[in-house]
C-alpha cells in the first residue's frame, strides 16, 4: 500500500513535469513575460499594479490586440525574491519580446542580461539607476532597455524636498529645517537616498542619519522614539505602504510630530484605511494624472480595462492599477509603432518608446501624462504631482465608501517641475 | 544459493578487505549508477530547457545537502544554517572571480575552500555543544551571516548583490543549460564518490562513531572535537561547492536567497532522502525540488476550475508550495521516519523475497 | 547621553520583554513537560491573533467574547497538535522532533498567509483613551494592559503549577517521567494537556501583540526570539523564561540606542540578541536558572 503509494506519488511529479514543458500558443502572438509581486513583502501594492498589467493586456487582446496578434503573457508570482526572478528571466530569453516587471532589486540585476539579449524591460521600479541609457553618468551600468512610467524615486524625492523647503519657509520656521531618510536597507528604498540628502543639504536641510526599519509590519516604537529624540521635521518614507504603515501607527502613538513625505508605492487607499487617522497629511508623489472615477477623459478607458477582470463595474482600483494600465499602454503603442517599423521584435519596441515626445496613449487623456523616452535620456518626465492624504474619522467601512463619505481624500497640493539638469541622470 | 537477480547473501559472508570496502556490493548496482549517469548525459537529447534547469538544480543542491547529510546524518550534529554556508560559497566565487580575475574553473572549488575556513570557524566552538544547544547556535549564525551579506557591500554588493560571470575553459562558454549540466554531473559525480570513500575510511567510521555512542568513542579513543569539527569543515566545503555552481548557472547572487526557509529545506531533503544514506541524500533532493514544481503544476491545471475560485489557488500559488514543504515534512516524519532511501530498500527487498515478503 | 530617549527605550523594553517572557514561559512548559523543542511557538501566536481578528470583524462580538472563543479553540488546536502531529514521534530522535515542529511552523505560516493575506490588519479599536502618562513619558494604553495581562499570566502559572492538581501532576512527569507514571499520572494527558495550555497562553500574548501593532505575519518571528531568551535563562526553567524575556526585550532596546545615537549600522536591535546568544552558548549554555546536564556513562 505504502509501495503503490510511492510509485504513485514519482509518477505524478514527472507527468507534471511533462505537462509543464508543453506550452500550448499560436505562432503568431507575441510573448511577454510578467513578473508580479502577489505574495511577497511588497504584495500590498504589488497586487493591484499586477491586477492593471494583467487586465490591460486581456483589454489589448480583446480590442484587436497589435495589428491582429495577440499578446500571450506569462505571469510569474515571483514573490519579491531575487534569485527567483532572476531563474523566472532565464526561462523567458530567447521567447519574449518584451517583460513587464516589477521591483528594484531584481529589475536592477536584470539590466545587463536585458541589454544583452534586447528586450525592452518595463519595470514598476523607479530606480535613477535605470535611466541612463547610453552610460556615463552616476548610474552603475548603462540601461538601454529599461523604462518606466512615472518621475524615477530620485526626482520624485528631490520634488517632495523642493516643496517641504518651501513649505518650512511658509509656516515660518526658524532656522534649519530638518530631514531625516527611513526606510529598509533594500536597494529599492535605497534608490533616491543619496539623491535626496544631497538635494536637501543644497536647499538648506540639515540631514539627520537615516532610520532604518523593515519592509514587513512589526512593531517600529524604537524607531519612532528615536524620530521624535532627533527632532525631525520633515521625514522621508522609503517603503511600500505595508509597513509604512507599522511607522505611522507606531509614531502617532508615541505623538511623533513630523511631516511625512512618501514615495509613490508609499501611500494609497488601502493605506489610509489601514492606518486611520496617523496617515493624515501624508505627502506623496503620484505617477497618473487621477484617481479612479476621477472625471477625466481617460477614465472610461480605465473603466473598460477593469471590466476585463471585473464585469460589474463596481471594484474600486487603487492608484496603483492605473499606474500599470498606462504602463501596459505605452508598451502596446510602442508594439504597434514596431509592427509598422520592420517588426515586433526587442530591439524595435524599444526604438518604438524613444519615438514619440510628450507621448499620452490614445485614450488615455488625464491619466496617463506626457512622457517622453529619448535615447539619451530614460526619465520619462520631471513633473511631478504631489499629493496629500487626509483622513477624518474613523475608517471602518469599505474604501469605496469611505471615499465616497469623503473620510478618506487625496488632494493635489502642487507640482513641481524639477529641471532635466544633466548631471543628475542616473542617480 | 540464490536464484533470483540480486546476488545478496543473507548474512556477511565476504573473504577479503576489498570486498568489505568496496563502494558497489553487486555489479548489477554498479551498472545501474553508470546508467544513471548516462542517462542523465544524455538528458539534452530528450529534456527542454525546463527540465535541464530542474535536472541542474538537483545537482548543485544535491551536493550541498550531502554535506549536510554528512554532518547530520553521519555525524550526529544538527545545523539550522546550512543555507548561509551555501550562500557563502556563492558569494566567494564570485568576488575571487570578479575582483581577482581567477577563472571560474578554479574559483569554485577555492570557493570550496574559503567556506569550508568559514565552516572550521564556526565548527570549533560548536563542537562543545550538543543537541538543542547546537542547533540554536546554527539558527543564530544563520541570522548573524545573513546580516553580515546584506552589509558586506566589498564582498557581497550589500543587498543589492553581484553578478556572476558563467563558466568558460579555453573560450568554451558553458552558460547554455545543457552545457551547464556537464558541468554540474561531472561536479556530482566526483562529490558523491569522495563522499562514500570518506564513509569506507577511518575518518568515516569515526564519524559514524560519534554519532552513536559519543562517550564509547571518546573512551576508544577518537577525538571527539577533531571528529566534529573535521565535519563542519567537509560538510561546508560541499555546500561551498554547491553555492558556487549555483553562482555560475544563475549569474546572479542576491542574498534574498539565502533565508532560514532555504536552511530548512536542506534538512527536509535529508530527512525525506534519509539520514546517512548518500543515494537518499539525491534521492530526496530529486522529490524537493519536484515537490514546488508539481505543487505549480497542479495550481496551473485548476486554474479557472470552481476548486481554484473557492481556495483562491491563483493568488496563493506562493504560499502553496511554503505550505506543501511544511506538510511534507511532516508527513514524511510521522509515516516514513527514515526516509526514501529506507523506503526503496524495501521495494527491492520486496521484489527479491517475493512471494515471501513478510 | 540622551537619558530621555534611554528611559523611553528601556520602558518599552520591558513591555516587549514581559511578552517575550510569556511566550518563552510556554515555550519553557512544554519542554520541560515533553522534553520537544517547540518550533512552532510563535505561529501559536499567529494563529491565535487571526482566529480573534477573523471573530472581531465577521461577527458583532464584544471583545472579551471573541478573546474567550479563541482561548477555547487554541486550548482544542494545541491538544489536537499534541495527539496527531507529536504523538507518533515520541522516543524519535531529537533531529526528527525539532524537524516537525518546523514543519508545523512553516506550513502554519504559509496558511495563515493564505486565508488572511500579507498585509498587516489592524484590531478594531478597543480602549477609548490612547495613551496614559506614566513617570512622565507617554505610554500607550494597550501597553500598560499588555503588561498586565503578562503579569498575570505569570503569576497565574505560578498558583498553576504550585497549588493545583494537574499543575503538580506536571511537574511530576517533568521531574521524572517513570515515577510520575508508576503513581498514577497519565503522562499523555500531561503532554497534551501541557501543548493546550502553550498554545492558550501563547495566544493571549499574540492577541495583544495584535492590538498594539495589528496582525501580520511578523508574529511569528516571537517564536525565534524566543531562543535567546529561553538559553539565557534556562531551557528547564520557567522563572528563567520570564526573566530571560524581559533581558531580551531590554537588550534589544539598548541596543537600537546606542545604534541610533553612535554605530549607525541600522539593524543592530535585530541582530543583537542572536550575538548574544552565541555569546552566552559558549560561556554559559545552560543559562542562569537551568540545570547542568551531567552526563552519565
Amino acid at each position: 500500500m505504502r509501495n503503490t503509494a510511492h510509485v504513485l506519488r514519482a509518477a505524478f511529479a514527472g507527468a507534471a513535469l511533462a505537462a509543464t514543458a508543453w506550452v500550448p500558443a499560436a505562432a503568431q502572438d507575441i510573448h511577454v513575460g510578467h513578473l508580479a509581486d502577489y505574495s511577497g513583502a511588497t504584495s500590498d501594492v504589488g497586487t493591484p499594479y499586477g491586477q492593471g498589467v494583467a487586465d490591460t493586456i486581456a483589454w489589448v487582446n480583446a480590442n484587436g490586440g497589435i495589428g491582429g496578434r495577440k499578446i500571450a503573457s506569462e505571469t510569474i508570482d515571483y514573490s519579491y525574491q531575487v534569485p527567483r526572478a532572476v531563474s523566472a528571466y532565464k526561462g523567458w530569453a530567447g521567447r519574449v519580446v518584451a517583460i513587464q516587471g516589477w521591483g528594484t532589486a531584481d529589475t536592477e540585476a536584470l539590466v545587463a542580461f536585458v541589454s544583452k539579449d534586447k528586450i525592452p524591460y518595463y519595470s514598476a521600479s523607479y530606480s535613477a539607476a535605470l535611466t541612463d541609457p547610453a552610460g556615463g553618468s552616476k548610474a552603475d551600468k548603462p540601461a538601454p532597455y529599461n523604462f518606466f512610467y512615472g518621475p524615477s524615486y530620485s526626482d520624485a524625492a528631490r520634488a517632495m524636498v523642493q516643496w517641504a523647503a518651501e513649505d518650512w519657509k511658509k509656516k515660518g520656521g526658524k532656522g534649519k529645517p530638518k530631514y531625516v531618510h527611513m526606510g529598509a536597507n533594500h536597494p529599492y528604498p535605497n534608490a533616491p537616498k543619496a539623491a535626496a540628502e544631497a538635494y536637501a543639504k543644497e536647499l538648506g536641510f540639515e540631514v539627520l542619519p537615516a532610520i532604518q526599519f523593515a519592509l514587513t509590519p512589526g512593531d517600529y516604537t524604537a524607531q519612532c522614539l528615536t524620530l521624535k529624540q532627533a527632532g525631525a521635521n520633515y521625514a522621508y518614507l522609503g517603503n511600500t505602504a505595508g509597513s509604512n504603515i507599522s511607522v505611522l501607527k507606531a509614531c502617532h502613538a508615541a505623538g511623533v510630530k513630523v511631516q511625512f513625505l512618501g514615495n509613490v508605492w508609499g501611500m494609497d487607499e488601502n493605506a489610509m484605511k489601514a492606518a486611520g487617522e496617523a496617515a493624515d497629511g501624508v505627502v506623496f508623489p503620484m505617477r497618473a494624472g487621477a484617481i479612479w472615477n476621477d472625471n477625466v477623459p481617460g477614465m472610461k478607458l480605465m473603466q473598460a480595462i477593469s471590466k476585463m477582470s471585473d464585469p460589474s463595474g463596481t471594484a474600486y482600483r487603487p492608484i496603483h492599477y492605473l499606474a500599470g494600465a498606462c504602463t501596459v499602454l505605452y508598451m502596446k503603442e510602442a508594439m504597434e509603432w514596431a509592427a509598422n517599423n520592420g517588426g515586433v521584435s526587442g530591439e524595435n519596441i524599444k526604438k518604438g518608446m524613444e519615438s514619440r515626445e510628450n507621448w499620452v496613449p490614445k485614450g488615455a487623456e488625464g491619466v496617463c501624462k506626457p512622457s517622453t523616452w529619448s535615447a539619451k535620456d530614460h526619465r520619462p518626465t520631471l513633473e511631478v504631482d504631489l499629493y496629500r492624504a487626509s483622513v477624518k474619522g474613523s475608517t471602518d467601512a469599505s474604501v469605496p465608501e469611505l471615499i465616497k463619505s469623503g473620510t478618506i481624500k487625496m488632494t493635489k497640493i502642487a507640482t513641481v517641475k524639477l529641471p532635466r539638469k544633466q548631471e543628475w541622470l542616473g542617480w | 544459493m540464490t536464484s533470483v537477480a540480486y546476488d545478496r547473501p543473507s548474512g556477511d559472508f565476504k573473504t577479503s578487505y576489498a570486498a568489505d570496502t568496496t563502494i558497489f556490493p553487486t555489479r548489477t548496482s554498479a551498472a545501474f549508477c553508470v546508467a544513471g549517469i548516462a542517462l542523465v548525459a544524455a538528458a539534452p537529447l530528450y529534456l527542454d530547457k525546463y527540465g535541464l534547469s530542474i535536472l541542474i538544480q538537483i545537482g548543485y543542491l544535491g551536493i550541498a545537502a550531502l554535506g549536510l547529510n554528512i554532518l547530520v546524518g553521519f555525524t550526529g550534529q544538527i545545523s539550522i544554517g546550512h543555507a548561509v554556508f551555501f550562500g557563502f560559497g556563492a558569494f566567494a566565487s564570485a568576488y575571487l572571480n570578479n575582483n581577482f580575475g581567477v577563472p571560474v574553473f578554479f574559483a569554485i572549488p577555492l570557493a570550496g575552500l574559503a567556506t569550508t575556513v568559514v565552516g572550521l570557524v564556526f565548527g570549533i566552538p560548536a563542537a562543545r555543544l550538543k543537541g538543542l544547544y547546537l542547533a540554536i547556535a546554527t539558527l543564530a549564525a544563520q541570522f548573524i551571516l545573513q546580516d553580515f551579506f546584506a552589509r558586506a557591500s566589498w564582498f557581497t554588493g550589500g543587498v543589492a548583490g553581484t553578478p556572476a560571470e558563467s563558466l568558460t575553459i579555453f573560450g568554451y562558454a558553458f552558460n547554455t543549460d545543457a552545457r551547464y549540466l556537464y558541468v554540474v554531473l561531472a561536479y556530482v559525480v566526483i562529490m558523491y564518490l569522495l563522499a562514500t570513500n570518506l564513509m569506507r575510511t577511518r575518518d568515516g567510521r569515526a564519524l559514524v562513531a560519534v554519532r552513536d555512542h559519543y562517550l564509547s568513542a571518546e573512551m576508544m579513543g577518537v577525538n571527539l572535537t577533531k571528529y566534529r569539527t573535521m565535519s563542519f569543515g567537509i560538510s561546508s566545503f560541499y555546500a561551498g561547492v554547491g553555492g558556487a555552481l549555483y553562482a555560475h548557472y544563475l549569474g546572479f547572487v542576491s542574498v534574498e536567497g539565502f533565508t532560514i526557509l532555504f536552511s530548512i529545506q536542506f534538512l527536509a531533503m535529508i530527512i525525506i532522502g534519509g539520514l546517512g544514506s548518500i543515494m537518499g541524500t539525491l534521492m530526496g533532493t530529486a522529490f524537493m525540488v519536484l515537490l514546488p514544481e508539481a505543487m505549480t503544476a497542479l495550481a496551473g491545471q485548476l486554474a479557472g476550475s470552481p476548486i481554484d475560485r473557492a481556495l483562491g489557488l491563483n493568488e496563493g500559488i506562493a504560499f502553496l508550495r511554503e505550505m506543501a514543504i511544511g506538510a511534507v515534512i511532516i508527513l514524511f516524519l510521522i509515516f516514513e521516519p527514515d526516509g526514501l532511501a529506507h523506503r526503496w530498500r524495501q521495494i527491492r527487498a520486496y521484489f527479491k523475497l517475493y512471494p515471501f515478503s513478510y | 547621553m540622551d537619558t530621555q530617549l534611554l528611559l523611553q527605550l528601556l520602558l518599552n523594553g520591558l513591555i516587549v520583554g514581559a511578552l517575550y517572557g510569556v511566550v518563552a514561559m510556554c515555550f519553557v512548559l512544554i519542554y520541560k513537560a515533553s522534553q520537544v523543542v517547540n518550533f512552532a511557538q510563535g505561529e501559536f501566536l499567529l494563529v491565535g491573533a487571526w482566529v480573534c481578528w477573523w471573530l472581531l470583524t465577521t461577527y458583532p462580538l464584544p471583545f472579551y467574547a471573541a478573546f474567550l472563543i479563541t482561548l477555547a479553540f487554541m486550548m482544542a488546536f494545541g491538544l489536537l497538535l499534541q495527539v496527531v502531529v507529536l504523538r507518533p514521534l515520541i522516543g524519535e530522535p531529537v533531529i526528527s522532533v525539532i524537524m516537525v515542529t518546523i514543519g508545523l511552523s512553516i506550513f502554519f505560516q504559509a496558511l495563515m498567509k493564505w486565508m488572511f493575506g500579507v498585509f498587516a490588519k489592524p484590531f478594531p479599536p478597543i480602549f477609548a483613551s490612547q495613551t496614559v502618562d506614566v513617570l512622565g513619558l507617554q505610554v500607550q494604553t494597550v501597553y500598560v494592559m499588555s503588561l498586565a495581562v503578562s503579569v498575570l499570566i505569570m503569576v497565574g502559572f505560578a498558583w498553576f503549577f504550585k497549588f493545583s492538581r494537574m499543575g503538580l501532576a506536571m511537574r511530576a512527569v517533568a521531574f521524572d517521567q517513570q515515577a510520575a507514571q508508576s503513581l498514577g499520572v497519565s503522562v499523555r494527558t500531561v503532554f497534551a494537556l501541557s501543548w493546550g495550555i502553550s498554545a492558550m497562553v501563547s495566544a493571549v500574548a499574540g492577541v495583544v501583540v495584535g492590538v498594539v501593532n495589528g496582525v501580520s505575519s511578523a508574529l511569528s518571528f516571537f517564536g525565534i526570539k524566543v531562543f535567546p531568551a529561553v538559553i539565557l535563562g534556562g531551557l528547564d526553567s520557567i522563572v528563567g523564561a520570564v526573566i530571560g524575556g524581559i533581558i531580551v526585550g531590554l537588550l534589544e532596546n539598548i541596543a537600537h540606542y546606542f545604534d541610533s545615537q553612535f554605530l549607525h549600522w541600522g539593524n543592530l536591535y535585530e541582530v543583537a540578541p542572536f550575538y548574544v546568544l552565541i555569546v552566552i552558548l559558549m560561556i554559559w549554555p545552560y543559562g542562569l536558572f537551568g540545570t547542568k546536564d551531567i552526563e552519565r556513562v
